[in-house]
């Protein structure tokens, strides 16, 4: 399913401790255009919870969430 | 600057100015013992890197508002307009100092720098040029704690990930792994968001047989790194209200020495007891519930001391008999404890990104380390943790920065 959604660009964040992945999440998304999808890949457990808080603040939002091999990965579409 | 917003940013001045305050601003006699403390006047010997620099820029301010003399002639003596210009000279003053309080411990006043920064922070704030990104965590903390149940199943299903790992570190009985939500348990351990701040401590945890629960929250607190009192009260409060909720005796806070004083220091009395991990691990090791197999770590091992848990916090002789029980190689650096040098992460700093600075102004503390001769640099914070990782690459210190959780963790044995 995650083929279906092209994601403008892709950072790997493994390994990164906290907060960073959000970090550099926040600063990434500023790099492409308003409707355009960035994938975040973490190992950070807390991203489940921390990355759908930071879209509902920052007013982006989260197209889909994939868990498998001790990665998470993120889809995460530009609003603003 | 119009009108409306210098009155603003005044207001929120003299929301800071209380008795103790006044006193910081008043008293200094520009003697410049501050100077050698800074770290970052010991690295880069800038006027800009003084305490009393940093100080200057905001009682310039209170000299021009709100003294006597600056009201009626403002020309006179060493005051500043709030205008843009002084605005940024406290954006610079602002975020070149940690707040880790080392130039208070030789002022002969007693002046508190990061009190006065606390102001030049607030500044920024209600100028709308604070550092973005701080803002931003601080408002994903309180959003988190507003709306819990968005993200409980979440951060239950990401624990869960973690359960194998926890039980790989400790194989002794437990009938728990990451427990979570228990009523009444004696400790609420309140980690980061990252897995290397809960499986030791789980390990250890487990290991001592204890009744405890973690924490939904993150122990991070952006708020106070921001300098805004109401988001860091916020921030803290989802920790208070959880704690009550489960009625624990003890709100245990991971390697996060700002977390640590922000609960143990800056939050009020609380029906419960605060502790830092390191306290913790200490006690369990004096009542015996903990056993690690010494020197199973090789080489010599240093501490540095993350100045809001040691200097700011009082956590200075505990990670010290913990690493009595881990090796007996241990070297101190010097100076140590209350008046260790910052490792120049603190305050923001690291989430900050601001490499060229805190390379440049980490250096005193590079020095420092190598003059050990250690091969491991201990420590009980993640910003510490952070910048220390980040000097040993850029310095090719060839050192292992560790937690001293994790230490911990690895070494823990079953009972003979």
């Amino acid at each position: 399913m995650s083929d279906e959604i092209k994601a403008e660009k892709t950072m790997d964040l493994k390994g990164l401790p906290c907060p960073q992945p959000v970090i550099k999440v926040s600063k990434g998304i500023k790099e492409i255009q308003v409707g355009q999808v960035l994938q975040a890949v973490t190992t950070d457990p807390g991203a489940l919870a921390d990355f759908p808080a930071w879209a509902r603040t920052s007013g982006n939002e989260i197209l889909k969430t994939e868990q498998g091999g001790g990665l998470i990965t993120f889809w995460i579409k530009r609003m603003k | 600057m119009d009108k409306e917003k210098k009155k603003k940013l005044l207001d929120l001045f003299q929301s800071k100015l209380d008795r103790s305050m006044r006193y910081y601003l008043d008293v200094c006699t520009r003697c410049g013992l501050c100077k050698d403390a800074c770290f970052a006047y010991a690295s880069v010997p800038k006027v800009e890197y003084t305490p009393v620099w940093r100080a200057e820029v905001v009682r310039k301010i209170y000299k021009r508002y709100f003294r006597l003399s600056g009201r009626f002639f403002p020309f006179w003596g060493d005051s500043a307009e709030i205008d843009d210009e002084t605005m940024k000279q406290v954006n610079e003053a602002a975020y070149s100092c940690t707040g880790c309080r080392r130039c208070m411990m030789y002022c002969p006043f007693g002046i508190d720098t990061q009190a006065i920064q606390s102001i030049a922070k607030l500044l920024l704030i209600g100028n709308e040029s604070e550092p973005e990104i701080l803002s931003m965590l601080a408002d994903a903390s309180i959003e988190k704690g507003k709306s819990l149940d968005l993200y409980k199943e979440s951060f239950i299903q990401g624990i869960k990930n973690l359960e194998n790992e926890v039980i790989a570190k400790w194989k002794g009985e437990s009938d728990q792994t990451i427990p979570l939500d228990v009523e009444g348990a004696n400790i609420l351990y309140v980690a980061l968001a990252g897995a290397h701040s809960i499986i030791p401590a789980a390990s250890i945890l487990n290991a001592a047989k204890e009744n405890w629960s973690l924490s939904f929250f993150e122990a991070v607190n952006f708020g106070a790194f921001v300098g805004d009192p109401r988001k860091t009260q916020l921030i803290a409060k989802r920790i208070i209200d959880e704690a009550i909720r489960l009625q624990v005796k003890e709100v245990v806070i991971c390697e996060c020495g700002t977390a640590f004083r922000v609960m143990k220091h800056l939050v009020g009395k609380q029906p419960f007891e605060v502790s830092h991990i390191a306290e913790v691990m200490a006690r369990y090791f004096k009542e015996g519930r903990i056993r690690v197999e010494k020197d199973r770590i090789e080489g010599m091992i240093t501490y540095h001391d993350p100045c809001q848990s040691a200097r700011n916090g009082g956590v200075i002789e505990e990670p010290r008999y913990v690493l009595q029980q881990l090796t007996s190689k241990f070297i101190e650096m010097t100076p140590n404890r209350e008046y260790s040098l910052c490792c120049g992460g603190g305050g923001g700093l690291v989430a900050l990104e601001n490499e060229e600075f805190r390379e440049k102004t980490g250096k005193a503390k590079v020095n420092q380390i190598k003059e050990t001769g250690a091969a491991i640099v201990a420590t009980g914070c993640e910003n510490c943790h952070t910048q220390l990782g980040f000097l040993n690459e850029r310095y090719n210190m060839g050192v292992k920065v560790e937690f001293l959780s994790n230490m911990v963790a690895n070494s823990l044995v079953l009972e003979s």
